[in-house]
């Protein structure tokens, strides 16, 4: 007890003899003191992460009767949609590589991980309004526990896959083992576009209702209900999509095991690295005039 | 509420230790419509990314200073006392420098773990049981799993919280919440601790509790910034104080000087006191009852108007009046409630109660209550008024509001902290060789 007392008080004397110092300075003039920064939150925000994590995830199910299920049954729901309007010759779908259900679910499972991925961030910020206007933490940590939802999410989800694969007796390769790298990419571009856009949805309402209505209509530029179209305008845009290399790669590993696009594949990963960088620093710079404006 | 803190460090030795918060020159710009500051605040965002945001001293369309060129030091172990009205920056000032928001102009500097009591039960989840909040509320104030391990059960023995610990926040009571709260962030064991209004939680005697645990963690070195627009909280807890007023530092020092200065600007109005006699004026015969307060004044001993009395010393509070008509038996009822303390009421005197009855003919006269000395501590006061025919009631003429500022300039009711209520004579001796018998 005594070697604990001891060991608290020698931590006290060391926090003490740095100085906190804020100035109106921009810190885009110092860009070297603004990258230690943004190393040093982000270790210091790993344990609050976790920990908002498991209060955040307790709260969610304590209060659902359901539960997990509902993580299901978007996909279905819309597989058996898309499946019932295919059969009955009310839309025409090409044919799929895989059987048409568990294409439409599995690849609805991929996007809804992605939408929630760009959510996330956005969501993170409101909802946590009043603690952010009084409480000094790293800002980081409410992003990366919303990144933990979504795997965690993801990971039940998992299970759906799993019974997918045996339902329908799809083949799996070797290369379903590098399919989560793909799928963090898919994540990570969800996670950068979400951030950047995070500090104005926390002022402006109406980031987060045009956020709904365009990834309503991203999911039909996407492949998820029908295959990659191969020709014409439509064929370019969905092709333009960063979405459809990162979904489709992480689909054809778990799956196939052939890539066809590795090198739209690439591009779409840089970018979603890159951007998120610069979505993470926009985020912090942005962050104290956030707080300013969102409480009085 | 009545906060009182033994253990006060020496004023001395405070001024020794090393600084732990240094606010020099602090500036903040305020916009009080919406849809300009929500845009504002992406102008701000924008240049700050381009690094373009160096000068900004300019104050755009409806907007404000809330805090300009703002400057004090806090030292470890200092109980510093913010005072202002509302609206005056106060809790502006807390927010930078708890770094929420960044000062438009000037430098805040800290050392040292910072916990804002602004935050009590901020991040609480009505749904998650106590332990969980608790866990979840301290980790945000900055704490690592381990060091909540070690303190858990410190707080919830603090907190009074028991075996509800297990059960959601939501089937607490305020009180409990509200203890839950105080108790995590107390228990961060900061080295600065920013208090805004928050010490009325809980019953007596939890506050009680928070009082001896606040004095405690002094003498172990945490500086206080106490934010109240309550004087007489300062007043207990505070060795210093600053006074703002719309941004502005307009004093700062020890902490009976600053808050004469708050309760004169608040209580007084300043052309008022110059004159230092109530003037009436004249009522026409139909409003009146046969006899009119004149005037309302305090005198010397030599019967020289005086503008204010003084601790230990004699005064008279004088009400002039001019009778029309004649009385038989009238009386007057003075109500002094103290200002500084939320217009408690805290004197209620009359000659009818004294049994000293006043006839009046058709005269001037001045009614005198004589104070032989006035035993009323420093602060301002209020007293209304009411004269009665004998027996009450039987209204007459009253005056509502008559506001005085009693001094000390001696401090003879209290050196240092002004924690007395009242000013007691006395005299000391020390006899020796006495025998029981």
């Amino acid at each position: 007890m005594g070697a604990i007392k001891r060991l608290r008080s020698r931590k006290i004397v060391d926090r003490q003899t740095d100085w906190v110092v804020y100035t109106p300075k921009s810190r885009m003039k110092q860009p070297a003191l603004l990258l230690k920064e943004l190393w040093r939150d982000l270790l210091a925000s790993r344990e609050l992460a976790w920990q908002l994590l498991v209060r955040d995830i307790n709260a969610k199910y304590r209060q659902s009767l359901l539960g997990v299920v509902w993580a299901f049954i978007p996909p279905i729901i819309t597989a058996a949609g898309f499946t019932l309007a295919k059969g009955n010759g009310v839309i025409n779908i090409g044919n799929t590589d895989l059987p048409y259900p568990a294409y439409v679910m599995f690849s609805m499972t991929l996007w809804q991980t992605f939408v929630e991925a760009l959510n996330g961030p956005i969501q993170a910020v409101t909802s946590a309004k009043s603690m952010l206007a009084r409480i000094n933490f790293p800002r980081e940590a409410i992003i990366l526990s919303k990144l933990g939802e979504v795997f965690f999410n993801f990971g039940i989800k998992l299970i759906l896959i799993f019974l997918l694969f045996l339902w329908f007796k799809m083949p799996v390769t070797g290369s379903v083992i590098i399919a989560p790298v793909a799928l963090i990419h898919l994540v990570l571009l969800g996670t950068f576009l979400g951030l950047m856009l995070a500090p104005m949805g926390a002022l402006y309402k109406d980031i987060s209702m045009g956020v709904t209505l365009v990834t309503g209509f991203w999911l039909f530029l996407t492949p998820v209900v029908y295959p990659v179209p191969s020709e014409g305008m439509f064929g370019a845009i969905v092709r333009l999509n960063p979405v459809t290399p990162l979904l489709v790669t992480t689909r054809e590993l778990a799956t196939t095991g052939v890539i066809s696009d590795p090198v739209g594949f690439w591009i779409a990963s840089g970018m979603s690295v890159v951007g998120l960088i610069v979505a993470w620093i926009i985020y912090r710079v942005a962050m104290p005039y956030v707080v300013e404006r969102i409480s009085s | 509420m009545i906060i009182s803190m033994t253990d006060q460090p020496s004023s001395s030795k405070t001024e020794d230790s090393e600084v732990v918060l240094s606010v020099e020159g602090v500036s903040k710009k305020f916009c009080r419509d919406l849809k300009r500051s929500l845009f504002y605040g992406v102008q701000d965002i924008a240049s700050d990314l381009l690094g373009i945001r160096e000068k900004s001293d300019k104050i755009r369309k409806k907007e404000f200073w809330a805090l300009d060129n703002v400057s004090f030091e806090l030292r470890r172990g200092e109980a510093l006392g913010l005072v202002g009205k509302n609206g005056s920056g106060k809790s502006t000032l807390l927010r930078i420098i708890a770094g929420l928001i960044k000062p438009d102009l000037g430098t805040v500097k800290v050392k040292g773990r910072v916990a804002p009591l602004i935050a009590l039960g901020a991040g609480f989840n009505p749904i998650l049981t106590g332990r969980e909040n608790i866990y979840a509320n301290m980790s945000i104030l900055g704490l690592t799993k381990q060091e909540i391990d070690d303190r858990f059960d410190e707080v919830v023995e603090f907190a009074e919280i028991g075996d509800a610990i297990d059960s959601p926040v939501q089937t607490y009571s305020s009180g409990m919440a509200a203890r839950l709260g105080f108790a995590t962030a107390i228990h961060t064991e900061p080295d600065i601790l920013l208090i805004d209004e928050v010490l009325s939680v809980g019953d007596i005697k939890f506050r009680g509790k928070c009082t001896r645990k606040l004095a405690d963690l002094r003498t172990k070195g945490t500086s206080f910034l106490i934010v109240s627009h309550n004087s007489s909280t300062i007043s207990y807890v505070c060795q210093n104080a600053v006074y703002l007023c719309q941004g502005e530092l307009v004093t700062q020092g020890r902490v009976n000087d600053v808050l004469e200065k708050y309760e004169e600007d608040l209580f007084l109005n300043k052309h008022n006191i110059e004159s230092s006699v109530l003037k009436i004026p004249k009522k026409s015969k139909s409003h009146s009852h046969g006899l009119d307060i004149k005037y309302v004044c305090f005198k010397d001993e030599q019967g020289i108007i005086i503008e204010s009395p003084k601790v230990g010393e004699y005064a008279a509070l004088c009400v002039g009046c001019s009778a029309w008509k004649n009385f038989s038996s009238i009386a007057l009822f003075v109500n002094i409630r103290d200002l500084s303390r939320e217009g408690e009421s805290i004197l209620k005197v009359s000659n009818y109660f004294d049994r000293n009855f006043i006839s009046v003919t058709d005269e001037e006269i001045e009614i005198q209550f004589q104070m032989t000395p006035c035993h009323f501590r420093q602060g301002i006061y209020e007293a209304t008024l009411v004269i009665n025919t004998v027996p009450p009631p039987g209204r007459i003429d009253e005056v509502e509001s008559f506001k005085f500022q009693v001094k000390d300039r001696n401090q003879i009711s209290g050196i240092g902290v002004n924690t007395n209520m009242f000013y007691q004579p006395r005299q000391w001796q020390v006899l020796k060789s006495i025998s029981f018998n």
